[in-house]
């Protein structure tokens, strides 16, 4: 019943010389084309990023602390602080930071030694840094101050140079976006083992490969839509200068078309990423996995129908309704992926890992995004609230409570596999609570505030909220200190981590198989799947889990 | 292992006791919420507030079902399914279960039908057009709104007629005067960027969109119906607030909805003080001056103490007439005043940039300004200084060349007696018959 044994040990002997040793660090400052590399170069940057990003909301909450403005020197500064806050956690942080885990994982989820493309991806990688620096370049020139989404003609007729660098950098990420996924899909299709169907795949290669998809389909929309911003602000044409015959909605449209799948694009890896850890560290397959797979597909193909609910109060009121429903019905694929997990979770053997935590984190939060989300969907409410707190708050339980709180359950489940090292614990459960709370305080009373009438995007409001903001600031600045926590937890344990062993956490799926870190060609042989990647329980499992054990004399328990 | 074979995993029966208990919590917990509801949204002053805020009692009802379960599912697991530290087996091997997937798959379907079907009954009533619309003095009015970097204008076209014969326009500023049961009708216009108009207090919103000039716009509608809210002292005030981003001063882009008791108070406290000062501006050229300068969006981005205003996108018009002779060689205070204000690009203040609108009677809307408005401005303006540098005698204006041309006008503007003769000699160009009359309207705000 088992399939194991022989080829695993076979790699082990062949690995043992060079087995555990971890790529010097200079080796991640340099072109490389292996996808370690590559993932681990898009995850440091991305992470850091993600501090920039950071640094500039803890901006926005000061700011917020007084309804007056006085950190900043005018309502452009603020606008052009939430505008960088946007498009750097956005395309600088999550999308790479899910090309991050795509790239190091997926291939050795499904066996194989590379990527399909190793210089496509290296390239794909590197176009994000001169992409960064003519972002953030355009910040210090008269800065893009249209808001992450750039509706002409403030960006257009009223903005400075800024926004011009601000649609090119945009432009070079969506190139490195699409070459990104076209390898992924190309990978994930041709290269897994012959034993390995799509029914037997990884649940994270279902993901990212509905990902991948969605990437390839709607980012030459975003393309588009910036080369007609470029071409009025730089040629004179006037697509969106009705004064010329143009029409504003125009980018509206084509702006969303692509950037509600990107919606998507930036949670669905997490969904992938919430199978595999709950399934691993609660010992249980995940309950229905046909239909979490289909799932995945599910949501990539309903998300291409709903672009026009960010709409609402500009569309004409008769094209309303049907993106109403469009958007409501988006809600029974992601109802089945979380009742899924909970039928995962339900009677297993829970470890309370920091990866566990975070993941459990994912569904409690996530859900309160996914009811704001069919609220804003139900057309008369949506008008009420429409571009104020609300909103802020529901894509925040969708990208922080969501995406973030799976990048970093990710982080704490893979950690050991990239770096050789476990991460300590018991940082990991207090990061974990700082950041649950701090973030559930941060957001949830901006459900409050957009309902009682604050408008997004503004440096000055009623005086009536001021409490209100005081709370979200405070628990804001919670949220903001508990990525020191991380921050320390990664360095030092990538330094003085217990080492890990090749199957910490004692999981089927190959990647498992081989060292941590793995060797340059990952596996010796051509590794075998097991024949269920998410058959906990069965005796089969067992004696598998213990041939890796055996064959790398390293898997270890978890915690 | 048994649990194998039975369809659901076995679970102890201290957990059916916390699910009981936490169902109780649940439904005690959703309960209390919708009577807190009322409390996080803003009052319900409009007939469309409350169907709309029906809807959301539905939707939080729904979704507290839906967080109660899951986040109640998660504790339960929490709490029974934890793995002892020394238990190094793994759970049960249960792959799925095609009903309970069905269920899952089923049930949200049939809710979010029903969602949608009653939102698209609350949306069909609330957008259905009003047959009376506007009604004041028994008849329909034209009420149009302009949003303009950084304020709102609101432009009543009356049913009265000025001594020419034309509608009067009252401009009430950033205000929205209305009554209770009055259905209101909004034509919204912008003259920049797309700004959103938006009431808290009657739930509606609407985005006001770019279109071309020459075809009057692209102008958007609004529809809302005033109610009586209990315990309120009338006249009412709720705020109007920009929703979408159109710059540095989006933030403090705000206006108020007046609601009167009914229409009595209406016409007694507004529209007919409105009329009156209308068809009897003060003689005297700085008292008009300032009722006209607060029709304008100047609050908007600039300073000027004497009216309170605050903002600091513009030049700061604080002692203006002092500085103003000295700007230019060779140009009078007054002349730099009056060119500033029709055509701000003339002389850009250094460190500000070229935002400011051009005013004219051939600008439309909020930007539309007699030659009359525009001088009564300059003569208020005049006054804001220690010693003015304005020439301002026997309430006559001397008009510069380049405005006479812009305005087309041939002689010096005469306050006070010589009123009629002023406004006759304003010859304007008539594209919109009866819109453009608006000039001769002068408006005063009732309210402030």
């Amino acid at each position: 019943m088992a399939t194991i044994a022989v080829p695993l040990e076979a790699q082990a002997e062949q690995h043992e010389a060079e087995a555990v040793r971890r790529p010097a660090l200079s080796e991640y400052l340099r072109w490389s084309v292996d996808h370690k590399i590559i993932g681990v170069q898009y995850g440091v940057a991305s992470f850091l990023f993600f501090l920039v990003g950071g640094a500039m909301a803890m901006g926005i909450r000061l700011e917020l602390w007084t309804p007056t403005l006085d950190l900043m020197v005018s309502g452009s500064a603020y606008n052009s602080l939430f505008t960088m806050h946007g498009t750097i956690m956005i395309f600088l942080f999550i999308i790479p930071m899910w090309a991050a885990f795509g790239n190091f994982v997926v291939p050795l989820q499904l066996g194989a030694k590379d990527m399909a493309f190793p210089w496509l991806n290296a390239f794909a990688f590197w176009l994000i840094p001169p992409a960064a620096i003519v972002i953030l370049l355009g910040y210090f020139v008269t800065p893009a101050e249209a808001g992450w989404t750039s509706y002409p003609p403030l960006s257009t007729l009223f903005s400075g140079d800024g926004q011009t660098l601000w649609a090119l950098g945009a432009h070079l990420l969506g190139i490195s976006s699409i070459m990104g996924s076209i390898n992924f899909i190309v990978t994930i299709l041709n290269m897994r083992p012959p034993q390995m169907t799509v029914w037997r795949m990884p649940l994270l290669c279902w993901a990212v490969l509905a990902t991948s998809i969605i990437a390839v389909m709607a980012t030459p929309f975003l393309a588009g839509a910036l080369t007609l911003l470029l071409l009025d602000r730089v040629a004179g044409t006037t697509f969106f200068d009705a004064a010329g015959g143009g029409d504003v909605l125009l980018w509206q449209n084509i702006f969303w078309f692509y950037s509600h799948p990107a919606v998507y694009i930036m949670v669905l890896p997490g969904m992938g990423v919430l199978s595999e850890v709950l399934s691993i560290h609660c010992r249980k397959p995940v309950f229905g996995y046909r239909m979490v797979g289909l799932s995945s597909m599910g949501i990539a193909f309903v998300g291409f129908t709903v672009w026009a609910h960010h709409m609402f109060t500009s569309l004409q009121p008769e094209l309303r309704i049907p993106f109403m429903i469009t958007t409501m019905i988006i809600a029974v694929p992601t109802g089945i992926k979380m009742f899924s997990w909970l039928g995962t979770i339900w009677g297993g053997k829970m470890r309370f890992t920091s990866a566990l935590l975070f993941a459990l984190g994912f569904m409690s939060m996530f859900v309160i995004g996914g009811i704001t989300g069919v609220m804003l969907a139900a057309l008369p409410f949506d008008i009420h609230v429409h571009d104020t707190y609300f909103v802020v708050s529901h894509f925040h339980f969708v990208l922080f409570g969501g995406s973030v709180f799976a990048i970093y359950a990710a982080l704490y489940h893979w950690f050991p596999k990239v770096t050789g090292r476990m991460m300590n614990e018991r940082l990991g459960r207090i990061h974990f609570a700082f950041t649950y709370f701090g973030f559930l305080f941060t957001f949830f009373p901006m459900h409050i505030v957009g309902m009682l009438g604050m408008p997004r995007r503004v440096a000055v409001y009623d005086p009536n909220f001021t409490e209100w903001n005081q709370l979200i600031s405070f628990a804001a600045f919670v949220l903001g200190f508990s990525t020191f926590i991380v921050v320390y937890n990664v360095i030092h344990s990538y330094f003085h981590g217990p080492v890990a062993g090749a199957n910490p956490w004692r999981a089927l799926t190959l990647e498992w198989a081989t060292t941590s870190p793995p060797p340059v060609t990952n596996f010796a042989d051509d590794p075998i799947p097991f024949e269920d990647p998410y058959g906990y329980g069965t005796e089969a499992s067992v004696a598998y889990l213990e041939a890796v054990e055996a064959a790398f004399d390293g898997g270890r328990p978890g915690s | 292992m048994e649990n194998n074979r039975s369809n659901i995993p076995s679970i102890s029966p201290a957990a059916v006791v916390v699910t009981a208990i936490f169902l109780l919590v649940s439904v005690i917990g959703i309960n209390w919420f919708t009577t807190f509801v009322p409390q996080i949204l803003p009052e319900q002053a409009s007939a469309e507030s409350k169907s709309v805020d029906e809807l959301f009692y539905i939707l939080v009802i729904i979704g507290g079902v839906v967080f109660f379960l899951i986040q109640g599912m998660l504790l339960v697991s929490v709490i029974f399914f934890r793995a002892r530290d020394d238990d190094r087996s793994d759970g049960p091997t249960y792959h799925g279960n095609p009903l309970l997937e069905l269920i899952w798959t089923i049930i949200p379907s049939l809710v979010v039908v029903y969602l949608a079907v009653i939102s698209f009954n609350v949306w069909n009533q609330n957008s259905e057009p009003k047959a009376a619309v506007n009604m004041i003095d028994g008849a329909e009015t034209v009420i149009r709104v302009t949003g303009a970097r950084y304020a709102w204008t609101h432009n009543y076209e009356t049913s009265r007629l000025n001594p020419e014969g034309a509608p009067i326009v009252i401009n009430s500023g950033d205000k929205l005067h209305t009554y209770i049961g009055q259905n209101v009708d909004l034509e919204l216009r912008t003259q920049d960027v797309i700004h959103s108009y938006w009431v808290p207090a009657m739930r509606v919103k609407q985005d006001l969109l770019p279109g071309d000039p020459e075809a009057g716009g692209r102008p958007t509608e609004i529809r809302f119906t005033p109610v009586r809210v209990d315990g309120v002292e009338y006249p009412a005030e709720y705020p109007i607030v920009c929703a979408e981003l159109c710059g540095d001063g989006h933030g403090r882009m705000r206006g108020t909805v007046v609601v009167y008791e009914d229409e009595a108070q209406f016409m007694a406290e507004f529209y007919e003080p409105a009329i009156h000062a209308i068809l009897n501006p003060p003689a005297d050229p700085v008292l008009r001056g300032e009722i006209v300068i607060q029709e304008y969006i100047c609050n908007s981005c600039h300073t000027l103490d004497s009216l309170g205003w605050s903002s600091r996108t513009g030049p700061s018009m604080n002692g203006i007439a002092d500085r103003a002779g000295e700007r230019v060689a060779g140009q009078s205070a007054e002349e730099y005043i009056a060119i500033s204000v029709w055509n701000a690009q003339a002389f850009v203040v250094p460190g500000y940039n070229e935002q400011m609108a051009v005013f004219g009677p051939d600008q439309t809307d909020a930007n539309k300004m007699s030659a009359e408005q525009l001088y009564a401005i300059v003569a208020y303006l005049c006054t804001q200084g220690e010693q003015s540098d304005c020439d301002n005698e026997n309430n006559t204006v001397a008009i510069p060349e380049a405005i006479k041309t812009a305005f087309g006008l041939e002689v010096d503007i005469t306050f006070g007696q010589g009123d009629d003769e002023a406004e006759s000699a304003t010859s304007e160009t008539d594209d919109e018959a009866g819109e453009s009359e608006q000039d001769n309207a002068e408006t005063s705000d009732a309210s402030q």
